[in-house]
Parts: C-alpha cells; structure tokens; sequence
C-alpha cells in the first residue's frame, strides 16, 4: 500500500515539479511626464532567480518598452492572488 | 613734457578709472548673485525623483489609485517647478535693473565728486579757459566767449604758443622768434621772443593774462597755461 501512495504523490508532485514557474512583482517607471506602474510578469525560468538575476532579466523584458524598472518588489513560484493582479491591472502578464 | 599744473581732465581722468573699478565690482557681485540663485533653486526633477523614492521604498503603494495619485503629485510638483523657473526670469530680470540702478547711482556719485572738484578749481583760479579759439583771418582770438582784436604779430605768436602747448613743448623766447622768423633758433636773441610775449600780453591785458594764460617758467620758457583740448586755431 505504501509503495502505491508514494508512487501516487510522485506522480501528482512531478508535473507540478515540471509547471514550476516564476512571477515577478516589479516597479516601473517612465520619465517626462512621471508614469508609474506595478506589474507582473513571469519569467522564463523554471525556478525563481537569485534577486540580482531576476533584476537582470526583468530589465531585458521591458527595455524597448519605454519603461525602466526601478526595483523588484517580489518573486514567487506561486500565482498571484486577485489582489495583486487587480493591482497590476493591464500590466498583469503584459511584458 | 609735463607742465606742473593741475588740470582738470587729470582728476577727471582718475575719477573715470574709479568708476570703471566700480562697475566691475558691481557686475562681479551681481553675477556672483545670480550664480547662487542659479545653483541653490531645485531643478523641476527634483520632485519627480522624491515622488519616485516615495514609490520604490513603500512595497504597499502597489493598488492602481495610489499609484495615480503619486503620478499626479508628481505632475503637480513639475508644474511648480515651471512656476519656479519663472520666479528666476523675474529674479534675474530685477537683478538685472537693480544692476543698471546700481552702476547710474555710481556713475552720478563720481560725476557729483569730479564737478564738486572742479569746481572749486575754477573758484580758486577765477577764470576758466574752456575754449581758446585762435582766427587768423580777423586776427582775433575767442576767450570762452569774449573776442579780442590783435595785431597779426600777436596773433603769430599766440598760434605758435598754441602749438607748442598742443605737442606739451615749452619754448624759450628764442625758440619763439626762431619759429616766427624762420631762422635758426642760434641766430635769434632771447630778447626778441620776450618782447613779442611782452606785446601780446600787452594786447590782451598784460598782468591778468601772464597769470591765465601766458605763463612764464623759470628758465624753461613760455606756456600757455591752458587745458590743450581746448585750443582751436580756425
């Protein structure tokens, strides 16, 4: 019986293993005039970066947009609750 | 040569370099003021970059109103800072009057000073030679505005003073009637230039004019003891 369960738990765990996925909470900005916006946007990379490396990577996805990061505001492998996507609006998922 | 009188282009002179030193001071201290105000009044950005700060260090300030709000104390502050910058053309423009006040004030200080100056010079000598105009064709020559008839003799004589005054030269007796008479100043006597002084100084009133006009200096000769901006010889 116990072999089965573990099998089981393998067998649920791994797909989600396999769907892991990283979202980035970021703060951006445009100049002349001052636009702000909080945005979501998720990463390429199976599993969460280090802070200086997502920093780098949210950079790359939102030069030539027009918008400069200023800085992460969090990163998680979960996905974000009604309320942070509410907060980031159209900017949920855009970049 | 110089000639050991006191003229008043010489104080008005001095007094022109004091009003020169004066202006630069003035210019110097009002550019250094506007200098000040230039570095000292915030740029427009300054509260774009505050409002930014704002917005990063508070993880909160995420919903979609609180972040229009900051983009609109945003606006309102670049808007003042628009209204900043016009204070600062009003500023400099002020700065700018007070500049030329400043330089007119000194400008008519030293004016007040020089004639002041001037005119307790010509208290002190009673008759000022402002004009001294030689005619040789009526044979008359204009002091200031008085006109006297002369012999052409002296009329010769005061044109050659004239024109030793111009070049800041002294001629001696002998040099004058060299000049007139066209010969060589050692084949002329000293006596004969003082006599042709002596009758000019007699056709205008000899005593008055040897102290206004004709001087004589010690062993160096005759002058006309005059400014030599004022000789004209028509």
């Amino acid at each position: 019986m116990k072999p089965l369960m573990l099998t089981l738990l393998v067998a649920l765990w791994l797909p989600a293993a396999a769907q892991a996925q990283c979202f980035a909470e970021y703060k951006a900005k445009q100049d002349n005039p001052l636009r702000l916006h909080y945005g979501i946007l998720l990463l390429d990379s199976a599993s969460c970066p280090g802070p200086a490396a997502a920093t780098r990577a949210v950079t790359r996805r939102l030069a030539g947009t027009g918008w400069t990061l200023l800085n992460i505001v969090g990163l998680s492998e979960a996905r974000p609750t009604d309320k942070q996507k509410a907060n980031a609006g159209e900017y949920y998922l855009r970049f | 040569m110089q000639v050991s009188t006191i003229s008043v282009s010489d104080s008005r002179r001095s007094g022109n370099r004091i009003v020169v030193a004066g202006i630069i001071a003035i210019v110097v201290i009002l550019i250094a003021a506007g200098a000040l105000l230039m570095l000292t009044l915030p740029d427009a950005n300054a509260f774009n970059a505050r409002v930014e700060r704002i917005f990063v260090e508070n993880d909160a300030l995420t919903g979609q109103t609180d972040i229009k709000l900051l983009e609109i104390l945003a606006q309102s502050g670049t808007a003042f800072g628009d209204t900043l910058t016009s204070y600062r053309m009003v500023i400099f423009v002020l700065l700018v009057f007070s500049a030329a006040m400043l330089v007119a004030a000194l400008v008519f200080l030293v004016m007040l000073v020089t004639m002041n100056r001037r005119m307790a010079q010509i208290e002190r000598s009673g008759i000022e030679v402002s004009s001294l105009i030689i005619s040789r064709e009526e044979n008359t020559v204009y002091l200031n505005t008085m006109g006297f008839k002369l012999t052409e003799a002296m009329i010769e004589t005061l044109a050659v003073l004239a024109e030793a005054r111009m070049d800041d030269d002294i001629l001696t007796g002998a040099q004058i009637e060299a000049v007139i008479s066209g010969r060589h100043e050692s084949d002329c006597e000293e006596a004969a230039g003082a006599t042709r002084i002596k009758r000019l100084r007699d056709g205008l009133g000899n005593q008055l004019v040897s102290e206004l006009l004709v001087r004589n200096i010690a062993r160096r000769g005759y002058v006309l003891a005059i400014d030599k901006g004022v000789i004209e010889v028509v």
